[in-house]
């Protein structure tokens, strides 16, 4: 089994894995989608009430959308996140929360205006931000003032989907098309847009594969005179993260805890003699 | 109401991309025309949406939030 990055971002990654079969690519892919660890709201408190600034002025807390609304959005904004912090059933506090496993923001905002993630202000860790900072709240009319406190803590996607780390995760075989030159009179433009994709060249064919995401090569699929190879042992893979954590953490993370699970599935199996 | 934060189908964080697409569609707008289906297109390219699970959530939203506002 080897490994191969084709394309590394911060928030994607496209790579290739050979010599699997297709239960351990599928397995590999659902531990991406669910299985990391990220922080996520779980927990709003809202202050109901008037609500005063500095001057005196006077403001009213009740939201133009509901309670619920707002908390929900507050859950699925993606936080910056330290793999480092506990899982809190897992915490020595025993589950009642502590700076090791819990992380608390607030938002103290008056109206008129939109409240957005960038006012969600970290009460600890100053680095745990929003991964995205423009992503609105709620709208604040006159005379409207919101002040929250939020507790967030460590989960998986497979919990709810506002731990999910990663969106749009699929595999695909290794594929090639033989197109031959005599048959497919526009090649040259094939291999002038896609100049990476290009595998061998001789006079009378050229070999092209779809793996480095050039998607004009598709048009190639449907037409009978291409001749086409797939690789059902080498998987190209991609995903795209919503900032909580690098793409490289996540696949280095992934590729950790698979064996882990494996291995606990492993044990529950010997049999006791 | 307010756009989703995330798209429903796949999860990508799509609210801060609606802002910026409807930007870009206003200065297109303030030329006095209206964009066509090619420059839409390309501008959701350029914010990252490629799937059109998200592509579907900025297209196709309405934000009526404003009308909602006065009566809270």
């Amino acid at each position: 089994m080897s490994l191969k990055i084709i394309e590394s971002s911060d928030r994607f990654m496209r790579f290739s894995v050979s010599e699997i079969n297709p239960s351990i690519a599928n397995a590999l892919r659902r531990t991406i989608m669910d299985d990391i660890p990220k922080l996520a709201i779980d927990k709003v408190i809202f202050h109901h009430g008037q609500i005063r600034d500095n001057e005196g002025n006077v403001y009213d807390s009740s939201l133009p959308l509901f309670d619920e609304i707002v908390a929900h959005r507050l859950a699925l904004v993606p936080l910056i996140t330290d793999p480092k912090m506990n899982f809190r059933e897992e915490c020595s506090c025993k589950g009642e929360g502590c700076p090791l496993c819990t992380m608390s923001y607030s938002i103290n905002r008056i109206g008129p205006g939109l409240v957005t993630s960038a006012d969600l202000q970290p009460l600890g860790n100053p680095e745990l931000v929003p991964s995205d900072l423009e992503i609105p709240i709620v709208k604040l009319g006159p005379k409207q003032a919101i002040l929250v406190t939020a507790e967030a803590r460590m989960g998986r996607g497979s919990e709810h989907a506002k731990w999910c780390v990663t969106s749009g995760v699929a595999y695909k075989y290794h594929r090639e098309y033989v197109v031959k030159k005599s048959e497919i009179e526009n090649w040259q433009n094939f291999k002038d847009k896609c100049p990476g994709s290009v595998i061998s060249e001789n006079d009378k064919e050229i070999r092209f594969t779809d793996d480095y995401g050039c998607t004009l090569l598709y048009q190639l699929l449907d037409n009978p005179n291409v001749e086409r190879f797939e690789d059902p042992t080498t998987y190209i893979f991609q995903f795209e993260t919503d900032g909580s954590y690098k793409a490289i953490d996540v696949l280095e993370y992934a590729l950790k805890r698979l064996p882990q699970r494996l291995n606990t599935l492993l044990d529950s199996l010997v049999v006791q003699d | 109401m307010m756009i989703p934060v995330r798209c429903f189908s796949c999860g990508r964080v799509i609210a801060s991309d609606y802002q910026k697409f409807n930007q870009k569609i206003k200065e297109i707008r303030s030329d006095g025309r209206e964009p066509t289906p090619q420059e839409i297109s390309a501008i959701m390219d350029d914010l990252g949406l490629k799937r059109y699970c998200c592509r579907r959530m900025v297209l196709s939203h309405t934000d009526l939030i404003d009308e909602i506002l006065p009566f809270s």
